[in-house]
């Protein structure tokens, strides 16, 4: 995947007027997550982990995320949605069943569990569960699907695209308080934004993201 | 979809603006050369004061369209064009206004001119710049697309420059006449035009501010005032409001000094106040407009002056 | 005392006690605040203090009358509390579980629902948008849905009002419906996307216009313009946003009426004669009972019909003011389908308010062979909402979805918002699961019609040729979007067919009145939050009339 903001780092933006004290406050505790689960067991703390792996590849030229912990995090201190499905159980038991689920049919298919399994493998148990094709077992009446579009890849994208690191790469401003934009329209950058690499130019974009602050 | 930036030619305009300077420059040079004599001081005086005025203008200038064209990142190379014009106009305002000599000087001539000239391909700038707009000539882009208005301000700059020189130009044993036409009068005429244009400008852009402080509605009132009076000691009998007219002239130069005043607070006022001023510099009120009233009001005094001493009536 | 906002956690402890409130526009500043005993009984107690709630509460202490208003929401300050963050600033929503459920389920949070003093106007997009005048009758005129009790000639009136309350920021001349007088303020300029809109809309030979926002393109009192900082969705840090936390609350306070932050209302009390003579609330650890003359709820059409059914007692044993049995019935949302695509340019979506242009051409136009309107919006989500559509809409996961992710800032969208059509099987009712104050948690049920899927189809299509037009590729539809909520005590000429009269008077209890969203007898194609605010300044001045009358 090529750098399309080369040398952006949103976080250079953080004593800037860009960001107000809560932010860095909330920021700086995200920074800070403990990297050890705190409500899942560790057994399926480590499923998890290699999910995060499969449904978020991290970029290797950039901090990376603890989306694990994160997800676990969520768990822990019970961060609501606002809603349920009626036919879901409440996140954080849905998270355990989802896990076991995922652990019960890497048995079943390869006979190994799931953290053995190459990335491919992974991929082929998590689009089962995608397609609904798991049921039962450690999922109850859990529907696959359902666990899988809004609990899995809800969770795992909402913790990736909250972290600084994801703003980089994606060339997001970021937080923007008490200091928001000036130049508004197409294609026009304020000095403080991602500068794009377009073809050629990647040495340019390097340089003035060297600069945003 | 469409291309929406006039990417057109930047050599263009520029060469435009070089060329029509240089021609413009080229007639001036050709003129028959007058006779250095001794010029009454009060005719230099009045031609002083309006390349003061000139300057005062051209500073206005040179620092809103600086910040202006900054937030618009300079993305037309041809934006750099207002902030040459009007260095080289303000460096020739400073010498005009050190210079007592009673004769024209040729390279002010010529930058008065072009500044004269590169407000109105500014104008036809801004035109395009709205055109290509979504809406078109509409509300919506007369506020926020390139403003109409603004590229006027350097023309008047060169315009009242201009009109010194000539002033300089004109014939010592006669009261200074312009194209025959007496000098304070074509002078008066032309700043109270000046004074409205300005007028709408500030007008246009304090509707934008929805006029939520009540001295936003001082530039769009006392300035008229100025212009109507002036404009009538231009054009009918001098004597008449003559004290009012001096006196009204200076309240509206210093009303362009408050404006700034104004302004500032208006910066202040933004979210992060100074501390964000890389944001509320741009975003806020301009600081560096409301002078143009001041520059102008100068010019109408050295009309008024200029009228008062040469009586024609 | 001090600025620091950590040492003060807004829901550690309510923070409108002891005879002041927080003073939102300055940093660690109070304002005196009246306060009354549990015992006294008030004029009015109103129960919710957004769109709905807040005017009233502001307009009746105005008049005179004592008025406590209670939140179960926090009384944040945005300049202290606020972080520049879309996980952080969910404390603005209503979080708290509710069972969901039907063909098409409602995914409640920030899109429909907010839990602070001031509602959810305190991180509502800010579209201030009027009626047609047709849609008040549109049962006679339009041939669908159902009347409402009110002339549109009286509403035009107070939309103006609650225009110049809230300093909506519009155009200076608004394309549709009966001339309406300018907007207090100026329209703010158009961002990358709001332009697409714009240049999409005149290729397909639409009307579109910039959007009339509640935030302000000029300072207004202690707010300063806005600084297009593209959070709106997520509290505005700035208070240029004119919610009723800045606007309608203070008044109130400055007028005598007191705020309860932090306080659940759970149960409306009857008296032997059959009306409310109170109502019981958690604050502070405990349930308490507030006297009141008047009840009036204005929680919105989740929490108040849920209220209104936990309240019953031997002598409304179906729940207060529900003699129709139409309480938690005709439950809608908006459709708010969007179609996506990415441009060449780079159109940095995410600066300045997500909706600065809009068009509602089809809220205008009745050739088309389904019921109800819709109008389309520029977007701007941030990255964790425009994640979830990518990996929700287009089944993306893995480097696919990272890969698409880094187009953000080239990515543009137009989002609808459209009519669903009332539907008695669409309803909150209250199941046996209890929350953390002990209160049954609501269920809400919800389907669409095939009116609802027609108009859809339609709007998804008009805005895929809209982006084409303008060069979009990769266009993708995002299907299953709703948002804001209406109906559940719909207002009606007649006691059997309605739950509130058109003064939101209930029929069944003549001193228990219902001020928000769930009165709407018809959604309309337009965001919901105006005319919830220009009822609310009416019924205000309904109650004067009334009780200069005697007749309270």
């Amino acid at each position: 995947m090529t750098d399309r903001y080369p040398g952006y780092d949103v976080l250079a933006k953080r004593r800037t007027p860009s960001w107000n004290e809560p932010t860095r406050q909330v920021v700086n505790r995200r920074l800070a997550v403990p990297r050890e689960p705190r409500y899942l067991t560790p057994p399926l703390f480590t499923v998890l982990d290699a999910v995060c792996q499969r449904i978020l590849p991290q970029p290797t030229d950039r901090p990376p995320v603890p989306l694990a912990a994160l997800v676990d995090d969520k768990l822990f201190t019970g961060l609501q949605d606002g809603f349920r499905y009626a036919r879901m159980p409440d996140q954080g038991e849905a998270w355990r069943r989802g896990l076991a689920g995922l652990e019960e049919a890497a048995e079943a298919h390869y006979r190994l569990c799931f953290v053995k399994l190459s990335g491919e493998q992974q991929d082929d148990i998590l689009r089962r569960m995608e397609r609904g094709e798991l049921s039962g077992g450690a999922l109850g009446d859990m529907p696959a699907t359902l666990f899988f579009e809004h609990r899995l890849i809800l969770d795992i994208v909402t913790v990736y695209y909250a972290h600084p690191t994801a703003w980089s790469e994606m060339g997001y401003g970021g937080p923007a308080s008490p200091r928001g934009y000036v130049r508004m329209g197409l294609d026009r950058r304020d000095p403080w934004e991602a500068a794009e690499a377009h073809d050629g130019d990647e040495t340019k974009a390097r340089l003035e993201n060297g600069f945003v602050g | 979809m469409k291309n929406d930036r006039p990417t057109g030619d930047i050599a263009t305009a520029l060469s435009l603006v070089t060329g029509a300077t240089i021609l413009g420059g080229i007639v001036l040079a050709c003129r028959k050369p007058h006779v250095p004599v001794k010029k009454p001081q009060a005719t230099v005086a009045a031609a002083r004061r309006l390349n003061r005025a000139a300057g005062t203008l051209a500073a206005s200038v040179l620092i809103d369209s600086a910040i202006e064209h900054y937030r618009g990142n300079f993305h037309n190379k041809a934006m750099i064009t207002p902030l040459v014009t009007a260095s080289l106009s303000l460096a020739a305002s400073l010498h005009g206004t050190a210079d007592s000599k009673g004769e024209a000087h040729v390279i002010r001539d010529l930058i008065y001119a072009g500044a004269g000239l590169t407000g109105l391909v500014g104008t036809g700038f801004h035109i395009f710049n709205i055109s290509k707009k979504p809406g078109g000539l509409s509300w919506q882009n007369l506020f926020y697309s390139a403003p109409l208005g603004a590229p006027a301000a350097i023309s008047l700059s060169g315009m009242l420059g201009f009109l010194s020189e000539r002033l300089r130009d004109s014939h010592p044993d006669m009261p200074p006449k312009i194209l025959g036409i007496p000098a304070g009068r074509v002078i008066g005429v032309m700043t109270s035009l000046g004074l409205m244009g300005t007028v709408a400008e500030s007008g246009l852009l304090h509707f934008r501010g929805a006029y939520h402080n009540p001295a936003m509605y001082l530039p769009v009132t006392m300035p008229p005032v100025a212009a109507a009076l002036l404009g009538a000691s231009a054009l009918g009998p001098i004597r008449r409001h003559g004290r009012l007219t001096r006196w009204w002239l200076r309240a509206t130069a210093l009303l362009g000094f408050a404006g700034t005043g104004f302004h500032a607070v208006g910066v202040a006022r933004g979210m992060g106040g100074w501390r964000n001023w890389r944001q509320n510099l741009v975003d806020g009120p301009p600081i560096p407009a409301p002078p143009s009233f001041t520059g102008l009001a100068m010019a109408g005094l050295a009309a008024l002056a200029l009228l008062e001493d040469h009586p024609d009536d | 005392m001090s600025a620091d906002p950590f040492l003060s956690d807004p829901f550690a402890a309510p923070r409108a006690i002891g005879g002041r409130a927080p003073d939102v526009m300055k940093a660690g500043g109070w304002l005196p605040m009246k306060q009354h005993d549990n015992n006294e009984e008030v004029d009015f107690v109103v129960i919710g203090t957004g769109a709905g709630g807040g005017p009233l509460i502001a307009r009746l202490a105005e008049q005179g009358f004592s008025v406590i208003g209670f939140d179960a929401g926090a009384y944040f300050r945005p300049l202290e509390d606020f972080a520049s963050d879309e996980i952080e600033q969910q404390k603005l929503y209503w979080l708290d579980e509710r069972i969901i459920d039907g063909a098409n389920p409602i995914r409640m949070g920030g899109k429909n629902s907010g839990k602070a003093v001031g509602g959810s106007t305190v991180h509502f997009a800010m579209v201030s948008l009027r009626f047609r005048p047709e849609w008040f009758k549109s049962h006679s005129l339009l041939g669908y849905g159902a009347d409402w009790p009110l002339d549109w000639r009286e509403m035009w009136d107070y939309y103006a009002r609650a225009e110049k309350a809230l300093s909506i920021s519009g155009p200076v001349r608004y394309p549709w419906g009966p001339k309406r007088p300018r907007y207090p303020y100026r329209a703010h300029e158009l961002n990358g996307a709001a332009e697409i809109l714009a240049r999409g809309a005149e290729a397909m030979g639409y009307q579109w216009t910039a959007t009339p926002l509640a935030t302000v393109s000029a300072p207004h009192g202690d707010s300063p313009p806005c600084v297009y900082r593209g959070f709106c969705r997520f509290g505005c840090s700035t208070n240029a946003k004119q919610s009723q936390l800045v606007t309608f609350i203070p008044r109130g306070i400055a007028a005598g009426a007191e705020i309860r932050d932090l306080a659940m209302v759970g149960r409306i009390e009857t008296g032997p004669d059959g009306r409310a003579t109170g109502v019981h609330y958690h604050r502070e650890g405990r349930w308490r009972f507030q006297k009141a003359r008047n009840v009036i709820v204005a929680g919105y059409a989740i929490e108040t019909p849920r209220l209104l059914l936990a309240s019953a007692n031997d002598r409304y044993p179906d729940g207060l003011a529900n003699s129709s049995g139409l309480v938690g019935k005709n439950l809608m949302t908006q459709s708010n389908q969007a179609v996506f695509g990415v441009m060449d340019k780079e159109v940095r979506w995410n600066k300045g308010p997500p909706s600065l242009s809009i068009t509602e051409h089809w809220n205008y136009e009745d050739r088309k062979d389904f019921h109800g309107g819709y109008c389309w919006m520029a977007q701007g989500p941030l990255p964790v909402e425009w994640a979830t559509i990518v990996a929700g809409s287009r089944k993306r996961w893995g480097a696919p979805l990272r890969e698409e992710m880094m187009r953000y800032n080239h990515q543009v969208g137009l989002k609808m918002v459209g009519e669903m059509l009332p539907d008695e099987r669409n309803r909150v009712t209250l199941t046996d699961e209890v929350d953390q104050y002990g209160l049954r948690i609501p269920r809400i049920t919800y389907s669409w019609g095939d009116n609802d899927k027609a108009l859809i189809q339609h709007a998804l299509g008009e805005m895929e040729r809209s982006l084409d037009l303008v060069g979009a590729k990769d266009i993708f539809r995002q299907e299953d979007d709703t948002n804001h909520l209406a109906g559940t005590a719909r207002m009606g000429s007649d006691a059997r067919s309605s739950v509130v009269n058109a003064d939101c008077r209930s029929w069944d209890i003549p001193n228990l009145w219902i001020c928000d969203g769930s009165i709407f007898p018809t959604m309309g194609g337009v965001n919901p939050s105006l005319t919830i605010t220009a009822i609310s300044l009416r019924t205000a001045d309904r109650i004067k009339a009334l009780a200069k009358r005697g007749e309270l």
